[in-house]
């Protein structure tokens, strides 16, 4: 089976700060590191492997030092790495990227399954999966939180809510892994040298054969207009007496007072 | 003439009932686009009746379609649906509300139109007839406005629980129902679900509920969590958790609140040992009344607190317990 994990590569850390004079985002120091609902999506695909066989390709879409996303899929496992970085594809939104994320994958050619997490964890929006599976023709099953191989073929376990489906899915088609897929564990040393030690081959536009209105600021339909601070909410705190019995005589006065008891 | 243009709502529905982020979509369009004609999308099977739910938040029309394929239906087979009829009736806007299976669908159709889609909006509204859309980014650490300035419609799927929904008066209940019958839809490949299974705990209960009692580290022990449990049936309330206690068995993330976890929009919160962590704060901000109890004076969590309690939470909680025994004997 060929699989391709598709990666997104986000900031270390979630705690960005805006330029209070530009309100732009401060960038710098900001270590990259592999989408942490992506390692979920390559064991999956590396269980499928280990199960029927087969070929796991990571595939990732940025600038040049995207790789290192890359370096950790193939330290957990995958078998090869494709990046598609060129000057092209900056400022793609999610309808430009699952374009370009489509190409390759016809590019590629015979994949079975696509893999994503469920959401990167900067954006939050959980877009492109879906839309490169549409591009594709394929099905989806979105939010896996379990899945089998059978002689039957695919199922898994979606939630929608309070409900839990259990659905069969044909093949070729997208797959995006929840936390509650699997456990990827940690790297050891030697697994993270071997990632390094591997090649990394680079594609562009030309190689994919895009059509250059749909790639990048040209083929994204939304624009940012504006980054702002999150509101933060400032109420005065009425602090209520240190002792708990006289606390809690005040606050059901103040609660009542209120309709909230 | 020109046509008035159309805010469109998908009437997501499960086990029969309207998701209840639909009615809080429908409030906020009427809110923001008063001009505009609100229109909640729903397909149903034949024997449904989901338009009466949506009728009394008073969208300007329901559009239903009303198919027997519709009882078991596949996201991809959804999405081809409604592609009919954005494309035949041309919207200005789409919403989706941002829950599992907006988030699956709404892309699907994103694509097939070939426009913008913004995910999990905090606010929306309208600068003429352009859809600003404010987003969080980066775990709710900042928010961006964007906006799809030239492809129709402007697509967005907004988080649950943001908005309050509303009914409308006796007269202003939605007359205007059309059913449709007859779409067709090309046979395209997709999954097809073998079982489907009521989780008896839905997660959705913590975000519904009006009162919760949310416990962090502060309050982890079992003592605490016991002296919690009797709070929570003295309050008729929920309980909540922090990341961290859902390391515990005996807590599942569909009791957790926060980023990673639940968006919370209850009456009362009471936030017993929890220090106020942003991917905590981030789902809790449409709180009314927070209460806050923790030993510690410079916690964060007094920062967004109506009245804090500087001290241990147990105690707290027990003198709480028996001045509500004490109220209701």
């Amino acid at each position: 089976m060929k699989i391709v994990v598709c990666l997104k590569q986000v900031p270390e850390t979630n705690q960005v700060k805006l330029d209070p004079v530009t309100h732009n985002l401060i960038r710098q120091g900001l270590a990259g590191r592999i989408n942490p609902f992506d390692r979920h999506a390559v064991q999956a695909a590396l269980d499928l492997k280990a199960q029927v066989g087969g070929e796991v390709i990571v595939l990732s879409m940025g600038p040049n030092d995207n790789e290192y996303c890359l370096r950790e899929g193939l330290a957990m496992g995958a078998d090869r790495a494709i990046l598609l970085s060129a000057r092209a594809f900056a400022g793609s939104d999610t309808l430009a990227t699952g374009y370009t994320l489509s190409q390759a994958i016809r590019k590629i050619g015979a994949v079975d399954l696509a893999f994503f997490g469920r959401q990167a964890v900067d954006a939050d929006t959980g877009q492109v999966g879906p839309i490169v599976a549409e591009f594709l023709g394929w099905p989806q099953l979105t939010l896996a939180s379990q899945l089998t191989w059978t002689d039957q073929g695919l199922q898994g376990v979606r939630r929608l809510g309070a409900l839990a489906q259990t659905l069969a899915v044909p093949l070729p088609a997208v797959v995006t892994a929840t936390r509650e897929l699997n456990d990827p564990g940690y790297l050891q040393p030697r697994q993270i040298k071997a990632g390094f030690q591997q090649p990394i081959l680079t594609w562009n536009e030309v190689d994919l054969e895009a059509d250059p209105a749909r790639l990048g600021v040209a083929g994204s339909p939304t624009v940012v207009r504006k980054i702002l601070a999150p509101q933060t909410k400032t109420v005065p705190t009425q602090y209520l007496n240190p002792d708990p019995q006289a606390a809690v005589a005040e606050l059901l006065t103040a609660l009542q007072a209120k309709n909230l008891l | 003439m020109t046509k008035i243009p159309e805010v469109w709502i998908f009437a997501e529905h499960q086990q029969n009932q309207i998701e209840p982020t639909v009615l809080q979509l429908i409030s906020k369009a009427q809110a923001i686009a008063p001009t505009f004609k609100v229109v909640a999308v729903l397909l149903e099977a034949p024997d449904q009746q989901l338009e009466q739910t949506l009728a009394a938040y008073g969208p300007d029309q329901i559009l239903a379609v009303k198919q027997s394929q519709l009882e078991q239906v596949a996201d991809v087979e959804q999405a081809m649906i409604l592609q009919q009829l954005v494309q035949a009736r041309q919207p200005n806007s789409f919403l989706f509300g941002a829950t599992a299976l907006g988030r699956s669908l709404a892309p699907r159709l994103q694509a097939k139109l070939q426009t913008g889609l913004t995910a999990d909006c905090l606010d929306l509204y309208f600068e003429d007839e352009l859809l600003v859309q404010v987003k969080p980014s980066y775990g709710d650490n900042i928010m961006c406005e964007i906006t799809c300035p030239e492809r129709r419609p402007q697509m967005a799927t907004v988080r649950p629980n943001t908005f309050a929904a509303v009914p409308v008066e006796a007269d202003q209940v939605c007359q205007e129902i059309e059913v449709l019958t007859d779409l067709t839809w090309p046979k395209v490949a997709h999954f097809d679900i073998l079982n489907e299974q009521v989780i008896p705990t839905p997660p959705a209960s913590l975000a519904q509920a009006d009162r919760i009692v949310a416990l962090g580290r502060g309050a982890a022990d079992p003592a605490s969590v016991a002296t919690a449990r009797q709070l929570t049936a003295a309050l008729n309330a929920q309980l909540g958790v922090t990341r961290p206690l859902t390391d515990d068995p005996q807590f599942a993330v569909s009791n957790q609140i926060g980023q990673s976890g639940q968006t919370v929009a209850p009456e009362l919160l009471f936030c017993c040992g929890i220090s106020g962590a942003v991917q905590f704060l981030t789902g809790i901000t449409q709180a009314q009344t927070v209460v806050a109890i923790n030993s510690d004076a410079q916690a964060a969590i007094f920062g967004v607190a109506d009245y804090g309690f500087v001290g241990d939470a147990k105690a707290f909680m027990t003198a709480l317990n028996h001045a509500l025994l004490a109220k209701n004997a």
